[in-house]
C-alpha cells in the first residue's frame, strides 16, 4: 500500500495526538485533514487512515459514511450546498435551487461534466436570520437571491 | 421595555473579537480569576445554581444541577464538553458568540472546568462552522499565550487545556451522547441511558455536556453573583437573558437578546421583528426550532420562556422563532421538516429509522394528490407510534411537528387529499 | 434477596439483572430482537417494551435493571400497542420471502409478528432494497430481510474480535455489510447465522437443504478440539444437515467455531469406509475377523488409539489388551505436536484449543501414554481411530509395519492398511469425553450406523472369540 497522504497529514495528526486519551478519537480530525488534502476520500485514503489510527479499514468506512461532510465520491471544484430547510425555505430557497439547476444544467446531487460545479441540498446551516444561505466549499454565502447566486456562479466559472 | 443585555451589544463587529477588546470592554477573565483564586469549586456551582441558569441548548435543564451530578472524587479524569453543534433548524445564536466574542466562551470553560474538576475541555463544533472553528482556535491560542489557559492559571495551581473538535455534518451529534460517541471517533449514535454522562460520558469518564450560550453566561454569573443574575430574568426559575434567533417572514430577522421571560411571542415578532414582511397576515409560528409543536396566529400571546411555552403544549427549545405568513403552504413545509428528520435519523432504533421515512412518504403522497382518505389518520398514528418510543429525542422531535401541524391546520391537508388543492 | 413484581407475580432477583432475565424466571417470555445475553445491550429494536409503574414512558426491558419493589406489566394495553407498532415498522420493508427463506420456522421475526404484530398491512409505499455483497463461503447475505438489530455487528466486534461487519450510511439507508465485497475473515462466521433473527444472514452450507421444522435435534458435544463446545446435531431421515452451538456458560457460552460446526461432513462423506476392506476388496465381517485373528492371536501387537475415541471405547481397549494381549503397548495419538495436556493450550483468543481431538484429557486420565513416548513398535500395529485424530503423522512412526485400521476412515486414508474394519463416528454413538478443563461431557447418538459398521466393543469381542452382548455398542 503506497502512501497517499502527505507528510503534512502525519505532522498535523502528531500534534493533535497528545490532546486525546486514545488514537481512535482522532478519526474525525484525520478524515477532515485527509479530505482537505485530497479533495475527497477514496478507498485507499480510508485504508491509510485506518492504518494510521490502528483499526480495521471497515471501521473507518463505517464512521466516514455516517457524516454528510465526508465525500466518499469525488466532487466538483466548487461544491454549492444550498440550504432548503425551514427558515431558508420560507425565504425562497426552493427558487434558488431551481435556478441553480437550470443555470448549471444539472440536477441537485450531480456534478457538471467539466467538473467545475457540484450542487447539493443542505440541511440547516445556522444562517437562518440571513436566509437564504448556502455553502460554497467551506465558505458561507448568506442573504442570497437569484442575482447574487448568478453572479457567484459566473465568477467561479473564470477563476483558475 | 428596554432590555438589559449581556451579549448583543458586542456582536456584529469583527474588531470586537480581539483579546484586547475582551479585556478592556468586557472585564475579560476577571471572573475566572475570581473563581480560581478566591472561590472553591462548590462555591462556583452554588452560584450557578442560585443564578437559575437553564441550559440553552434545547432541554432547559438547570446547569448548576447538572454540574452537581459530577462526582467530586473520581479515579477517572472528568471532562467538560461544550456542545457547539448548533444544528436545530432556525437556530444561529451560538454561532454569533463564537465568531464575535469567543473569549467569553473560553472564560466560561475555565470556570466550569474548575467547578467540576476537569483538566481538558472539548468544544465539539459542527463541521459546517469552518470559519467559527478557525476563529475559536485563534482565540484559544491568544488565551494560551497570555496564560489564561495551560498550566497554573492565575497562579492558582489549576491547569486547563481546551481542544476544538470538529463534527462532520450530523444533526444527531447535537444529542449529548451522540456527541460523545462522535468525539470518541465513532458514528454519532446516541447511547442507551443509563449510564448517564455524569457517570460515564466521554471516554467512559464523568462528563458534563453544556451548550455554548449556557457556558458563555458563566463569567457573568460569577461577576454579578448568582442572585443578581437570577433577577435579570423576569420569570421564576429562569435567570439571565436569552438569545433568540428570529427568522422567517419578519421584516427584521436577526439574533436578539431579551431578559428571560420579559416578552411575549407576539411582542418579539412585532417589536423586535418589525412585524410581518409585506404586512401580510400571520399564519403560524414555530417557537423553538423545528422540533417544537407549531402555534397558530391566535396562540402567540404566551410569555416566551420555558415553562409558559410548555404549558401551551409546545417548547422553547433552542429559542429559534420561525414566523410564517398566510401565503405559506404548510403541507409542503411539514414535508420539508419531516424530510429533515428522516435524513438526520441515525437509524439505530426501529420507530425513528422506519417511521420517519414512512411519514415522509405519506406526506409526499398527500402533497402530490396521491393519498387515500385514511392516510391522514395513518400519518398521525405513525407519529404517535414514534413519539415517546425512541432511544433519543429525535423521534419526539420528528413526531411533534407532524401531530401539531395536522391538529391545528387539518383543513390544509384535507384539501390536498380531496383534490381541492394541487401542488404547483 | 430483593424482589419485584412481574404481571402480579413476585420474583426474586440478583441486583444487576435486567427485566428480561427476571421475567423469564417468572415464566414470562418478553419478545426481543437486538437483545442477546452474550452481547452488549443496545435497546435499539424497541420490541421488549414493558410498563413500569411510576415511569411515564414505556421502558425497554433489556436496558432496565430490576429494582426492589418495581412493579412491571408486560401485557398492558400500552405495551401491546407499543409492540404492535414496532412490528409494523419492522415489516414495512421486509420482503415476503418466507416461502423461500431458510429461516422460516425458526425465525424470530415470524414468531414475534405472529405473537405481537398485526395481520393488516397499512404500508403501500415502495420497499427499500439493497445490493448484496458476497461475504465468502460461510454466510449468505440477504440485506433486504435485515431488520437492523445489529447483533451481527456486535458479535464481530465483541466476540469474534474482528470489526469486519459494519454499518455504513445512516438512517433508513443503513447497509450492514463487509466493505467492498471482502469475505468474512473470522473463523466463527457460522455464529452470524445463529444470532440473526431473520433470514438476512444464513449458512450457505445449509441453504435450501431442509426445512427447519422437519429437523430432529440431538444434543451432543463437538469433537473438533479439546474445548468440547456443546452443540446440537440437526438431522432428518438419518442424515445430518447442520450443527449449531448449545448454551453452556462454563465451556463455550453461546458460540462455536466454523471448523467444529462443519466438521461432521466427513462422517457422511461418500468415500467413508463403511464395510470391511482387505486391500481393495470389500469382504464380509466373519472373513475380516478371521484375518484379524490370524494376525494378532497370541501375539503382542502395538495399539495406536486416537484421543478422538470416547472414555468407554478407550477403557474397552485397555480391558481387551490386558485380557488378551498382555504386554502389548498402547499409545494415544491425536494432534501432531500436542501429545499431552501440558502441550495443549488455547489456539486463539476465543474458543479453539490446539488439540484437534476432543478427548486428549480423557485418554491421559486413563493412563494411556502419548505416541511421542513410543520408541519402537511391533510388526503388527492396530490403529483405532474415532475419525478426527490426525492419521498421517501417527503412521509415520510405524512405517513398513503391518497396519490394521479399526474405526472411521476415508478412502484416501487407507492405502497403507492391509485390513480396515469400519466403526462408529461421533454422530453414531453415545459416550463420555473429557475436555481440557477436566469436564466430563456426554456425546449422544444422533444417527443410526449402517449394518455393515460395528461398534468397537463388538469388534473386539468377536476378535476374542466371545459372543457379543446383546445390544452392546
Amino acid at each position: 500500500m503506497g502512501k497517499h497522504l502527505s507528510e503534512k497529514f502525519y505532522t498535523t495528526m502528531k500534534k493533535l495526538e497528545p490532546r486525546y486519551p486514545n488514537k481512535k478519537a482522532l478519526i474525525l480530525p484525520a478524515l477532515h485533514q485527509a479530505q482537505e488534502e485530497y479533495g475527497w476520500l477514496p478507498k485507499e485514503v480510508l485504508e491509510e487512515v485506518g492504518v494510521y489510527i490502528g483499526v480495521h479499514a471497515a471501521q473507518i468506512r463505517e464512521v466516514a459514511s455516517f457524516y454528510t461532510m465526508y465525500n466518499l465520491k469525488p466532487v466538483g471544484k466548487n461544491h454549492l450546498k444550498i440550504c432548503t430547510n425551514v427558515a431558508c425555505c420560507l425565504r425562497g430557497a426552493d427558487d434558488l435551487m431551481n435556478f441553480a439547476e437550470k443555470k448549471l444544467g444539472i440536477k441537485c446531487g450531480e456534478t457538471t461534466a467539466d467538473g467545475l460545479f457540484s450542487l447539493s441540498e443542505e440541511e440547516c446551516l445556522g444562517a437562518c436570520t440571513t436566509a437564504p444561505a448556502m455553502m460554497a466549499n467551506d465558505d458561507y454565502i448568506e442573504g442570497l437571491d437569484v442575482n447574487k447566486l448568478n453572479q457567484y456562479i459566473e465568477k467561479m466559472k473564470v477563476v483558475k | 421595555m428596554s432590555q438589559q443585555t449581556l451579549f448583543v451589544q458586542h456582536f456584529w463587529k469583527d474588531s470586537n473579537r480581539t483579546l484586547a477588546y475582551y479585556l478592556e470592554q468586557m472585564q475579560g477573565y476577571q471572573s475566572a480569576k475570581k473563581a480560581l483564586t478566591s472561590m472553591t469549586p462548590d462555591q462556583v456551582i452554588e452560584e450557578v445554581k442560585k443564578a437559575n441558569l437553564r441550559g440553552r441548548g434545547g432541554a432547559g435543564f438547570p446547569m448548576g444541577m447538572k454540574w452537581s451530578f459530577i462526582p467530586k472524587a473520581s479515579e477517572k479524569p472528568k471532562y467538560l464538553v461544550c456542545n457547539a453543534d448548533e444544528s436545530e433548524p432556525g437556530t444561529c445564536k451560538d454561532r454569533q458568540i463564537m465568531r464575535y466574542i469567543p473569549h467569553v466562551l473560553i472564560e466560561g470553560l475555565v470556570i466550569g472546568s474548575f467547578a467540576i474538576g476537569c483538566k481538558h475541555a472539548y468544544i465539539y463544533i459542527r463541521g459546517e462552522y469552518v470559519n467559527e472553528a478557525k476563529l475559536l482556535n485563534e482565540a484559544i491560542d491568544e488565551a494560551y499565550e497570555k496564560g489564561y489557559l495551560g498550566k497554573n492559571i492565575f497562579g492558582s495551581g489549576f491547569d486547563l487545556d481546551i481542544t476544538v473538535h470538529r463534527g462532520a455534518g450530523a444533526y444527531i451529534c447535537g444529542e449529548e451522547t451522540g456527541l460523545l460517541n462522535s468525539l470518541e471517533g465513532k458514528r454519532g449514535e446516541p447511547r442507551v441511558k443509563p449510564p448517564f454522562p455524569a457517570v460515564s460520558g466521554a471516554f467512559s469518564c464523568p462528563t458534563a455536556v453544556n451548550n455554548v450560550e449556557s457556558i458563555a453566561n458563566v463569567p457573568y454569573v460569577i461577576r454579578s453573583g448568582g442572585e443578581e443574575f437570577a433577577k435579570l430574568g423576569k420569570i421564576d426559575k429562569s435567570g439571565g437573558t436569552r438569545l433568540i434567533s428570529l427568522s422567517g417572514h419578519v421584516k427584521k430577522p436577526g439574533v436578539y437578546e431579551i431578559q428571560a421571560g420579559s416578552m411575549t411571542l407576539r411582542q418579539i415578532i412585532d417589536e423586535l421583528g418589525g412585524g410581518i414582511v409585506g404586512d401580510k397576515k400571520l399564519k403560524a409560528v414555530i417557537p423553538g426550532g423545528s422540533s417544537s409543536p407549531i402555534l397558530n396566529a391566535d396562540e402567540i400571546d404566551v410569555v416566551y420562556d420555558v415553562e409558559p411555552l410548555m404549558k401551551v403544549g409546545t417548547m422553547m427549545g433552542s429559542a429559534a422563532i420561525m414566523v410564517i405568513h398566510e401565503d405559506t403552504d404548510l403541507v409542503k413545509l411539514l414535508l420539508r421538516i419531516t424530510k429533515f428528520y428522516a435524513h438526520e435519523s441515525c437509524g439505530q432504533c426501529t420507530p425513528c429509522r422506519e417511521g420517519c421515512h414512512w411519514m415522509e412518504s405519506i406526506l409526499h403522497k398527500i402533497l402530490h394528490g396521491e393519498a387515500r382518505p385514511t392516510d391522514l389518520e395513518l400519518l398521525v398514528d405513525v407519529a404517535q407510534n414514534i413519539g415517546g418510543k425512541t432511544l433519543c429525542a429525535l423521534g419526539d422531535a420528528a413526531a411533534g411537528p407532524v401531530i401539531s401541524f395536522v391538529k391545528k391546520f387539518r383543513p390544509e391537508f384535507e384539501s390536498y387529499i380531496k383534490g381541492q388543492k394541487k401542488y404547483a | 434477596m430483593p424482589k419485584c413484581t412481574i404481571d402480579g407475580k413476585e420474583v426474586e432477583f440478583t441486583p444487576g439483572e435486567n427485566l428480561i432475565k427476571v421475567a423469564k424466571r417468572a415464566g414470562v417470555e418478553i419478545p426481543v430482537f437486538c437483545y442477546h445475553p452474550g452481547l452488549t445491550v443496545v435497546a435499539q429494536c424497541r420490541m421488549c417494551y414493558v410498563e413500569v409503574e411510576k415511569m411515564p414512558k414505556l421502558q425497554t426491558a433489556c436496558s432496565t435493571n430490576a429494582a426492589e419493589g418495581m412493579v412491571v406489566k408486560t401485557q398492558s394495553d400500552p405495551v401491546v400497542k407499543g409492540r404492535a407498532g414496532t412490528m409494523e415498522f419492522l415489516l414495512l420493508n421486509h420482503p415476503l420471502d418466507c416461502p423461500i427463506c431458510d429461516k422460516s420456522g425458526e425465525c424470530d421475526l415470524q414468531d414475534n409478528s405472529y405473537g405481537f404484530g398485526s395481520a393488516e398491512m397499512r404500508h403501500s409505499e415502495e420497499r427499500r432494497t439493497y445490493v448484496d455483497v458476497d461475504m465468502g463461503p460461510v454466510i449468505e447475505k440477504n440485506m433486504n430481510r435485515c431488520i437492523h438489530c445489529t447483533r451481527c455487528i456486535r458479535f464481530g466486534d465483541e466476540i469474534a474480535g474482528i470489526h469486519e461487519m459494519v454499518a455504513i450510511q445512516r438512517g433508513n439507508n443503513i447497509d450492514i455489510t463487509t466493505i467492498d465485497g471482502d469475505p468474512l475473515k473470522t473463523e466463527y462466521a457460522g455464529n452470524y447465522a445463529d444470532i440473526c433473527p431473520t433470514g438476512s444472514l444464513t449458512l450457505r452450507d445449509f441453504r435450501f437443504r431442509k426445512r427447519a421444522w422437519m429437523l430432529k435435534k440431538t444434543p451432543t458435544i463437538c469433537e473438533g478440539c479439546s474445548k468440547g463446545c456443546n452443540m446440537e446435531i440437526h438431522h432428518e431421515g438419518n442424515v445430518a444437515y447442520r450443527c449449531i452451538p448449545r448454551e453452556n456458560m462454563e465451556v463455550n457460552k453461546y458460540w462455536m467455531c466454523d471448523e467444529g460446526r462443519f466438521n461432521y461432513h466427513y462422517t457422511q462423506n461418500e468415500t467413508r469406509i463403511i464395510a470391511p476392506r482387505s486391500g481393495d476388496t470389500t469382504i464380509a465381517w466373519d472373513q475380516a475377523i478371521q484375518i484379524l485373528k490370524d494376525k494378532i492371536d497370541g501375539k503382542k501387537p502395538t495399539f495406536l488409539v486416537g484421543s478422538d475415541l470416547t472414555q468407554e471405547e478407550l477403557t474397552t481397549i485397555q480391558e481387551y489388551v490386558s485380557a488378551y494381549h498382555s504386554g502389548s503397548s498402547v499409545y494415544h495419538f491425536g494432534t501432531e505436536g500436542v501429545f499431552t495436556t501440558a502441550d495443549d493450550a488455547p489456539a486463539d483468543k476465543i474458543l479453539k484449543m490446539k488439540s484437534k481431538t476432543s478427548n486428549l484429557n480423557g485418554a491421559e486420565k486413563l493412563g494411556i501414554k502419548p505416541i511421542s513416548e513410543m520408541k519402537s513398535s511391533s510388526e503388527v500395529v492396530l490403529v483405532i481411530r474415532g475419525g478426527r485424530a490426525d492419521l498421517a503423522p501417527a503412521l509415520s512412526h510405524v512405517k513398513g509395519k503391518k497396519l490394521v485400521g479399526i474405526g472411521v476412515f476415508l478412502e484416501k486414508e487407507i492405502s497403507s492398511f492391509s485390513l480396515v474394519l469400519p466403526g462408529l463416528a461421533f454422530t453414531e454413538k453415545d459416550g463420555t469425553i473429557v475436555n481440557h478443563q477436566g469436564k466430563e461431557q456426554k456425546i449422544k447418538r444422533a444417527l443410526l450406523p449402517k449394518n455393515t459398521q460395528k461398534a468397537l466393543s463388538e469388534v473386539l469381542m468377536l476378535t476374542a472369540n466371545k459372543k457379543a452382548k446383546a445390544g452392546a455398542l
